[in-house]
């Protein structure tokens, strides 16, 4: 069942015309995350659905019922602001309750959804403090509880952890997306990280200048992306210039394409690239550069295309290693992984 | 400069060069130095050269044979009419500052929502009654307030709301009126800079988890604009509760206070002694009564003032 729709939401700026017409429509109980560059509207699609903007057109259901023209405060929508927003005038608790307080739940009531509430953010020692009196990834905990305890009927948090250093952002996504799971609420989370965005979602919306360029499980978008942008945004990808004829592109690789004849793109993750000393059948070039990352060396080769040819080799025994300079043949190793998108390749 | 910092440098300096040093790098009490000797020379001092009067006996402008005596003090804080002028003059600043923060926080709210043009000309308003004296517009009450022909008066008899003129004018509403107009400016000002700052991130998620504008208005803005808030009361208190102008001039020659019977036993009655000894009286229940407010201020905020 879905949860909530939003359909061709609009909003001018004055001239900036910040979204362009949106669609995404969100299960219930999943989690799915807007990625994006900067200023691509994010935030504002987010603030449209809590009702702190208002979109010029379009409509926006949770469970069927139009919340478009509803004040911030009847949507029963949660929001995690960025700054997390906790009153520093209220204790933890304070700040946890105040959603009850306000809706007038019964003292007793408010007590024990407070301090279950606290259980649950594994936070009820600290309960007594201000927020000040916390460490970032505590009051991210208490922000996220303050919303939960209303039970709303989906989660916003607008980049949650942006606040936290590496380390702990690590830790809290892990540990945000099993208590997600355990209170089983539908989320949609806000981020320009796109590791982040594969590591916590079901489903990746990959936003550009205002509009929604492609929805997926993330896997289906690292695999299968649907412009080059999405290609370059998620991952890193070759964007390697071909024709297509008669439903092959041409080069030394002819790989199958539903495409009219016509320049194309081919696009190839960095590990689905082979190197081979030498010539051979494939792509000749040069290394120009290589960054030792760990478990893969990855080299760049000039292959005589406008940006090189990235190539990501793991450090098995037998896989051998190149110098910079050293004459290569770069060849794509599972046809079947490549992709191939119309039109010529467009860096992001 | 930079040899300050090393080690090696820093060890012969002479005690002047280290005094220098110190006030160049702005470190500790030395930048306030200047206007604490400003403060020590033309406040503190002639303050308690004042004061010490209240302890002599003084004879035509020169301190009598006497010396030390506690009787001008005892005379003051024996005498049941001070401590009912004292009472008065607290009643009538805390009512006059309460009227002048329930006046002055809508203002700094709505300076906060506007912008441009209305922006700067509600500052100008807001500031422009600075630029004249407080006599001048204590004068322009008795204008407003004053007779049949005032301001107030003429306007409600030709709408004909009211039969005969109302006496405000020399009563304790006309003081009242006055005072907490006068000190508004006071009180927008540090509230102003509080509120038109503030982050509205609080208010959405006030809104967000289900409060109405009006709840979060209570519940978030005004507490978290409470440093402020105890800021300009403890401020406007200080200047009602000492301010002699407006209940002489807008309450009538019979309308007293502490800090008026400052001003009549000096000038007036020429019993500097006698006033020295009020002023003291005066000046040290507001020190109490600003102290207590602080207080209670910061148990109000305790929350501000948390560290980890
Ligand atoms: N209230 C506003 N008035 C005018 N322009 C705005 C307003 N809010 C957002 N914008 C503009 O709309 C665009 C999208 O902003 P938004 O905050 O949604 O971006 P974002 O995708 O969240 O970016 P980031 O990743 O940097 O947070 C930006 O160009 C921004 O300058
Ligand atoms: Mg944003």
């Amino acid at each position: 069942m879905n949860q909530l729709i939003i359909d061709g939401v609009t909003k001018q700026f004055g001239a900036l015309k910040v979204l362009q017409s949106c669609d995404l429509t969100v299960e219930r109980g999943s989690v799915v995350t807007l990625l994006g560059p900067s200023g691509c509207g994010k935030t504002t699609l987010l603030r449209s659905i809590a009702g702190f903007v208002t979109p010029d057109a379009g409509r926006i259901r949770v469970k069927g019922q139009d919340i478009s023209r509803l004040p911030p405060n009847r949507r029963d929508v949660g929001y995690v602001f960025q700054n997390y927003a906790l009153f520093p005038h209220l204790t933890c608790r304070d700040n946890i309750a105040y959603g009850l307080v306000v809706r007038r739940v019964p003292k007793a009531e408010i007590a024990r959804r407070v301090s279950q509430a606290l259980d649950l953010i594994a936070l009820a020692a600290f309960a007594d403090r201000y927020p000040k009196q916390l460490s970032g990834g505590q009051q991210q905990r208490v922000a996220i509880a303050r919303a939960l305890v209303l039970e709303p009927q989906v989660l916003l948090l607008d980049e949650p952890f942006n606040a936290l250093d590496a380390q702990l952002r690590l830790s809290m996504q892990v540990e945000l997306r099993k208590l997600i799971d355990r209170v089983g609420i539908t989320s949609i989370f806000v981020t320009h990280d796109q590791q982040e965005a594969m590591a916590l979602s079901d489903r990746v919306a990959i936003m550009r200048g205002g509009r929604i360029e492609q929805i997926g499980s993330p896997l289906e978008i690292y695999d299968r992306p649907r412009s080059c942008f999405v290609a370059d945004f998620i991952g890193r990808a070759n964007l390697m210039p071909t024709q297509v004829r008669a439903g092959r592109t041409e080069g030394p690789q002819a790989i199958a394409a539903a495409l009219p004849d016509g320049p194309a793109t081919l696009v190839a993750r960095p590990e689905n690239i082979d190197l081979t000393p030498g010539s051979g059948p494939g792509w000749p070039g040069k290394v120009t550069f290589l960054t030792a990352l760990g478990p893969v060396i990855e080299y760049e080769v000039d292959c005589g295309f406008s940006v090189p040819v990235r190539a990501a080799l793991p450090r098995h025994a037998g896989v051998e290693t190149f110098e910079p300079g050293a004459l290569v043949t770069a060849r794509i190793r599972d046809e079947a992984a490549a992709v191939v998108l119309p039109g010529e390749p467009n860096h992001a | 400069m930079l040899s300050r910092h090393s080690p090696e440098a820093s060890a012969p300096l002479s005690p002047r060069g280290l005094s220098v040093a110190r006030f160049l790098d702005g470190g500790g009490i030395w930048p306030a130095v200047p206007a604490l000797v400003y403060l020590l020379v033309f406040m503190v001092a002639p303050i308690a050269t004042l004061l010490t009067f209240g302890f002599v006996d003084i004879d035509r402008g020169t301190v009598g044979e006497g010396g030390f005596t506690l009787s001008h003090m005892v005379g003051v804080l024996s005498d049941p009419l001070v401590w009912r002028l004292t009472w008065r003059s607290f009643w009538i600043a805390v009512v006059s500052t309460s009227l002048t923060l329930i006046f002055a926080y809508p203002v700094a709210y709505a300076y906060g929502h506007l912008r441009g043009a209305a922006r700067t000309l509600l500052l100008v308003a807001v500031m422009s009654p600075l630029l004249t004296s407080a006599l001048v517009r204590t004068y322009a009450w008795i204008v407003i307030l004053g007779g049949r022909r005032g301001l107030v008066n003429q306007t409600l008899l030709t709408l004909g709301l009211i039969e005969r003129p109302l006496d405000i004018l020399n009563t304790s509403t006309a003081v009242l009126i006055g005072m907490t107009q006068i000190h508004l400016p006071f009180m927008i000002l540090p509230l102003l800079a509080v509120l038109s700052e503030r982050d509205r991130s609080f208010e959405q998620a006030s809104l967000n988890l289900g409060a109405s504008q009006t709840v979060t208005f209570f519940r978030v803005t005004v507490p978290m604009s409470m440093p402020a808030i105890v800021a300009g009361f403890a401020l406007v208190f200080a200047v009602s509760y000492t301010n002699f102008i407006v209940p002489q001039l807008l309450g009538g020659g019979n309308y007293s206070t502490i800090a008026v019977q400052v001003y009549e036993q000096t000038i007036v009655v020429l019993d500097w002694s006698r006033g020295a000894a009020l002023a003291t009286l005066l000046l040290s229940s507001c020190f109490v009564f600003v102290f207590a407010i602080v207080a209670a201020g910061n148990w109000l905020t305790r929350w501000s003032e948390v560290r980890r």
